[in-house]
């Protein structure tokens, strides 16, 4: 009896862990301007368990699988500027695919070809591949290797809280093309003498932020109330 | 939803369909722009010429060949995971093909990428060795573990009694079958070149004659060690003809650094001889000024240090 109680307490654990990363994801998919209902941004841990929990009461990985199209503003803010050799640009974002591995050691080429092969076998234009742990250095070449996808990864550790409600880390907004190119006439800029951020920052990881892109930082200032710096992706 | 993938979906592999798609694709435009296209560039910007564009390129090229030696690199990890061929072949006499082409796919390796390979084969569950089919070991990890110990033959303790007692972390001696897997797969890692791919020169030989250890072992009982002489090296160098034309373009070549603006590359090799044997060297002369000792960078001393009334010489006259 002690042991099953033993299990019945880690099988709570993880579930109560993973629902976590899976609040976080949704948010995730929110901040970056894709359609979450207000039901899966608000999903309860008891409703959560029901649904993507086996027999046993362990989490089955292989059920939770995320799907989301970007809203208007989002392919408004990914909508390169017309320019003379392509006067009608189409937005360059498009479905997004969530996969939970469910491996829980040695996640190598192999799972990533196959999340690959199923990105591009659905033409989705976006994935996310979150693992519990990390994947080996060539699992990360392959994964960022797809012509004309976006494949990220995420441990399920790195999105346990989520990073940008913490009260330190001030609000970024990504910039339309429009909106950068007003900003680079306003103040008179060339885009490469703006301050920069890493594509690979956590923040800029959170919102899939693309070389090239501007963002804008609102940070509390206690002299002038709010201060926005805008940071060059690169 | 997605649905499920059978396991026929992923019999392509990646490199595969990668292939395919560059197949149909129009082949690259990193290769060279054409001459119209380098001008039109240039007529948006005034203060550039012809040769900073070429530097551009130039650079631009390098880092293209960088990325695609990394691909190749990445994709013979990919392969090396398949080998050995039979499920049955013992590692110490691997069959040629599988021997063969596991040395030529180690050409680019360095031993990161030699590394990774072992990571790579230990997460699909086999040996960290290539050419060999078994599992690798798998221990239950004690609690506080991490690390164990492990014990050398009779006789291999210090003096010559007991056995020797290694303490190795547990993840070392798990990436094996065995310690003879482990020696043949640290054995190909110390041939492999720490350069990388893109930076090495064509006279480097090193990484490219890889021998296992069964054929190593075998060549060293046959042969006793091959030395260089002093005499055979400078023969070498003056077969490298460094002043001839030719000669300095094929190696501008190995460098990378061939461009159509400087066909044998931006650093230009003239060799020049120090004239010797025609003058004689004798013992130095005196100069007339070299009485009082020269000049120090341009300061001549004084001879004659004013003395003060109080017999020591005056700081401030000096300066």
């Amino acid at each position: 009896m002690d042991g099953d109680a033993a299990h019945s307490m880690e099988a709570e654990r993880e579930m109560t862990r993973l629902w976590r990363t899976f609040r976080t994801v949704y948010e995730l998919l929110a901040d970056r301007g894709y359609e979450v209902s207000d039901n899966e941004l608000a999903l309860p841990l008891a409703d959560f368990r029901e649904k993507y929990s086996d027999s046993l009461g362990f989490a089955d990985r292989s059920k939770m699988k995320i799907q989301a199209r970007p809203t208007e503003l989002m392919k408004m803010k990914y909508t390169p500027l017309p320019s003379k050799a392509n006067p009608n640009p189409q937005p360059d974002c498009g479905t997004i695919y969530v996969d939970f591995c469910p491996d829980s050691s040695g996640v190598g080429t192999k799972q990533v070809r196959a999340f690959n092969h199923l990105v591009d076998e659905n033409n989705f234009h976006t994935g996310i591949f979150i693992t519990q742990t990390p994947i080996s250095p060539s699992a990360v070449r392959l994964l960022s290797g797809v012509p004309g996808r976006i494949c990220e990864h995420f441990q399920e550790q790195d999105l346990l809280v989520n990073i940008t409600r913490h009260e330190l880390v001030p609000k970024h907004v990504l910039l339309s093309p429009e909106e950068k190119a007003r900003l680079l006439e306003r103040y008179r800029l060339k885009e490469s003498q703006l301050p920069r951020i890493q594509v690979s920052d956590p923040v800029a990881r959170y919102l899939g932020l693309r070389r090239g892109q501007v963002v804008k930082i609102i940070r509390k200032s206690e002299t002038a109330g709010r201060y926005a710096s805008y940071r060059w992706v690169i | 939803m997605a649905a499920q993938q059978g396991p026929h979906a992923l019999k392509t592999s990646l490199p595969e369909t990668f292939a395919a798609m560059n197949a149909q694709q129009p082949p690259p435009s990193y290769e060279h722009p054409s001459q119209e296209q380098q001008d039109k560039y240039l007529q948006g910007r005034p203060g550039a010429t012809q040769q900073h564009l070429e530097i551009a390129l130039q650079h631009a090229q390098q880092i293209q060949t960088q990325k695609d030696a990394e691909d190749v690199i990445l994709n013979h990890i990919l392969d090396l995971l398949d080998l050995p061929s039979s499920p049955s072949a013992n590692p110490a006499t691997p069959t040629q093909e599988d021997a063969n082409k596991f040395k030529f796919s180690l050409i680019p390796f360095r031993p990161s990428d030699y590394d990774n390979l072992i990571l790579e084969r230990n997460y699909g569950d086999l040996c960290g060795y290539t050419l060999c089919p078994c599992k690798h070991r798998k221990q239950n990890h004690a609690p506080g573990g991490g690390f164990q110990f492990k014990y050398g033959p009779k006789g291999s303790g210090p003096g010559g009694r007991g056995r020797s007692v290694d303490i190795v972390p547990q993840d070392q001696v798990e990436k094996w079958c065995s310690d003879a897997c482990a020696e043949r797969a640290l054995w190909i890692r110390v041939q492999l070149s720490e350069e990388p791919v893109w930076e090495r020169r064509g006279d480097n030989t090193r990484g490219t004659n890889i021998l296992l250890l069964e054929e190593a072992r075998a060549k060293r009982l046959l042969a006793p060690a091959a030395t260089g002489t002093v005499s055979g090296v400078v023969d070498e160098m003056n077969n490298l003809m460094l002043a001839n034309g030719d000669r300095s373009r094929e190696l501008a070549m190995e460098r990378g650094d061939t461009s159509s603006v400087n066909r044998n590359g931006r650093v230009p090799i003239t060799l020049q001889e120090n004239a010797s044997g025609n003058h004689r060297s004798g013992a130095p002369q005196m100069r007339p000024d070299d009485v009082t000792g020269g000049s120090i960078e341009g300061y001549v001393p004084r001879q004659d240090r004013s003395v003060d009334q109080d017999g020591d010489i005056d700081l401030f006259d000096q300066i």
